[in-house]
């Protein structure tokens, strides 16, 4: 039980890093980004091609964090734009059917350039033995990086400008403009922070399992369930929701199945729409 | 923020197409048989071929699909996602009905049917108690699709898991035949043409299209909003189960692939996107459009994804409406270019 609950720990830290960047998008812009998972993917085969060039682990890294933080800028500039004009629900929508095309186009590339392929990346050490279960270090550097993250997002968000400036769009963009923000400016930076994010999350994950070319779809619905638990444009909602979805994913999986597992994860997000529509940290107007 | 979900106000990639629908009721007739004459002849060009029988008979399904996600999303403005789960629904417990309980092929459709229908307007329900948005209705129902699809596979002692099911009922009958399974699917599609057409017309479209354009005006008028939409719903996934059921006699087995997400929901959304969301026929034109387009594609293997994902964007920028009101739109333009001076310019709101 132990053992579930310290991997469901650091599954969730994951979770919680995957939903932040698809909350920050959906609230601050009501663009719901479908190919955000692929964004994660393409990081993850940047990285591996780096790698087959023979380059160093941690410029490979890096590049992979680039190509992430591009990706959103690219999405900004390109199929977003029409969006931007549109309001509202209208707006969502159409963010959402683009970005299913843009999800398919890169599914389709990667599936027919790199099949099979999948990024794992090696962190060595011996295991480490923590409340008496041997946790393998690549769950610690992985929780620990996230953790990082966790910590750089909410310094970020309370205590500098451009953090509070972010938050206030997210609460009322009217507001912001009036005070001289431009919300599409703030929408830019949060699209390439998105895609760093996704580019973390994809190499965290690699670092307890392969991510493989086929794990856009997936890693996309996984972020839209903690996203929707979590509450829509909130990062402590979506870490609070990633470590709960996490633990709970972690002890179905050991106890349950792990087919059943991820319905158990899909009705906690249905039920959460039904009786909390705002989600667990949202706030509702 | 929550004034983006609490309202399903009409979005701008539904409607607009459907003021030009006051078409008498010969005329809706009329369309609907010509298009059934000319789907009729298909088996005599292309008869011969098995495969090509078989990828024109999953067309016809498609279409089928179309025209109830039409009903539902077009016509009364519910973002499902779970078509294919819906057909699924349809599909497995026909299957499970007719090989395991041993009833009639006929019974076990209508059952079938029958529980599609439930399963969609139970979801539909839900969506209305809760005033879900168009985007809500959209991410609850596309819960219940993966829910679905991994229900398939985990329980696989019931539906066979990732191979899915062999049917045996039907086999060797014309239902397994080369084109009599045709005209069964054809013959589904004008039914349910005709039901989505006469429905239009009738007291239940005008409140349809009341609650799609301006939800709050409409319960202002009296219409009872949540009520219609559940109706929609019902009928919709009705369709739904029942060509699910039937197809999978034909095909004479059913797979979570048969009914996954991306395998029917995304298609379905393209096709009716490229045909016109709302527009009567336009599930037939973009069925028929994208049935031959994914033939020539499919010796290409995963770059049809890719292809997939560029017609997507490319419809929703630029062909919002779909073909059938473009078309409209521009055969109206030449007529009234050619008939009329410049005293009378047809006035169009943006799409």
């Amino acid at each position: 039980m132990t053992a579930s609950i310290l991997d469901g720990i650091v599954l969730g830290l994951q979770f919680g890093v995957l939903a932040t960047g698809l909350t920050l998008v959906y609230g601050l812009g009501g663009v719901l980004n479908l190919a955000y998972g692929q964004m994660a993917v393409i990081s993850a085969m940047v990285v591996l091609l780096a790698m087959d060039a023979d380059i160093p682990l941690l410029p490979a890294v890096g590049l992979g964090l680039l190509a992430g933080g591009l990706l959103g800028l690219l999405l900004d500039v390109t199929i977003l734009r029409p969006v931007y004009r549109l309001q509202g629900e209208a707006r969502v929508l159409l963010s959402l059917l683009l970005s299913l095309g843009v999800a398919f186009i890169v599914d389709g590339f990667l599936n027919w350039r790199f099949p099979l392929r999948g990024l794992t990346l090696r962190v060595g050490g011996e295991a480490v033995e923590i409340l008496g279960v041997r946790m393998r270090m690549g769950s610690l550097v992985a929780s620990g990086i996230t953790l990082l993250v966790l910590a750089v997002l909410f310094y970020v968000f309370r205590y500098t400008l451009l953090g509070r400036a972010i938050r206030s769009v997210i609460e009322n963009e009217e507001g912001a403009r009036l005070v001289g923000i431009d919300p599409h400016h703030m929408l830019r930076i949060i699209l390439v922070v998105s895609g760093v994010l996704a580019a973390i999350v994809a190499m965290t994950r690699s670092m307890v399992t392969p991510v493989n070319v086929r794990a856009g779809f997936s890693i996309t619905v996984l972020a839209l369930i903690v996203t929707v638990v979590g509450g829509l444009g909130s990062i402590s909602g979506a870490f609070l929701a990633g470590l709960v979805l996490g633990i709970i994913n972690s002890i179905a999986s050991t106890y349950i199945g792990t087919f059943l597992s991820l319905i158990i994860l899909l009705v906690a997000a249905a039920l959460t729409i039904l009786i909390r529509p705002a989600g667990l940290l949202g706030v509702r107007e | 923020m929550s004034e983006r979900f609490s309202r399903a106000t009409g979005t701008s990639l539904v409607g607009g197409a459907e003021a030009h629908t006051s078409r008498s009721l010969t005329g809706m007739l009329g369309a609907v048989a010509g298009m059934a004459a000319l789907l009729a002849l298909f088996p005599l060009w292309l008869g011969g071929s098995r495969v090509l029988m078989g990828v024109a008979i999953l067309g016809l399904a498609y279409a089928s699909y179309a025209i109830g996600f039409n009903l539902i999303f077009g016509s009364t403005g519910q973002l499902f996602l779970c078509v294919g789960a819906l057909a699924g629904v349809g599909g497995y417990a026909a299957t499970i009905l007719s090989d395991r309980a041993g009833l009639p092929i006929l019974v076990s459709i209508l059952v079938a049917t029958l529980l599609a229908a439930l399963t969609g307007g139970l979801l539909s329900w839900i969506a209305v108690r809760r005033s879900l948005g168009v985007i809500f209705t959209g991410i609850v129902t596309l819960i219940f699709a993966l829910s679905f699809e991994n229900l398939l596979l985990g329980l696989s002692g019931v539906t066979g898991g990732d191979s899915g099911l062999q049917i045996r009922a039907g086999s060797g009958t014309i239902l397994r035949g080369q084109i009599p399974p045709y005209y069964l699917m054809l013959g589904l599609v004008v039914v349910f043409l005709i039901v989505h057409g006469l429905l239009r017309r009738s007291h239940v479209g005008w409140a349809f299209r009341a609650l799609r354009d301006d939800e709050v005006a409409a319960e202002l008028a009296g219409i009872n909003v949540a009520r219609y939409r559940v109706y929609g719903a019902l009928v919709g996934a009705a369709m739904l189960g029942m060509a699910g059921a039937t197809y999978a006699f034909t095909a004479g087995r059913v797979s979570p692939t048969s009914f996954g997400f991306a395998q029917v929901d995304v298609v379905v959304i393209v096709m009716l996107a490229f045909g016109g969301i709302g527009t009567l026929l336009g599930p037939i034109l973009g069925a028929v459009v994208f049935t031959a387009i994914d033939e020539v594609l499919i010796e290409f293997g995963q770059l049809r994804l890719l292809a997939y994902g560029i017609l997507i964007i490319v419809l929703f920028l630029w062909i919002r409406r779909g073909m059938i009101p473009t078309l409209r739109d521009l055969l109206r333009r030449q007529t009234t270019n050619r008939d009329t001076t410049a005293a009378h310019t047809p006035s169009r709101g943006p799409g």
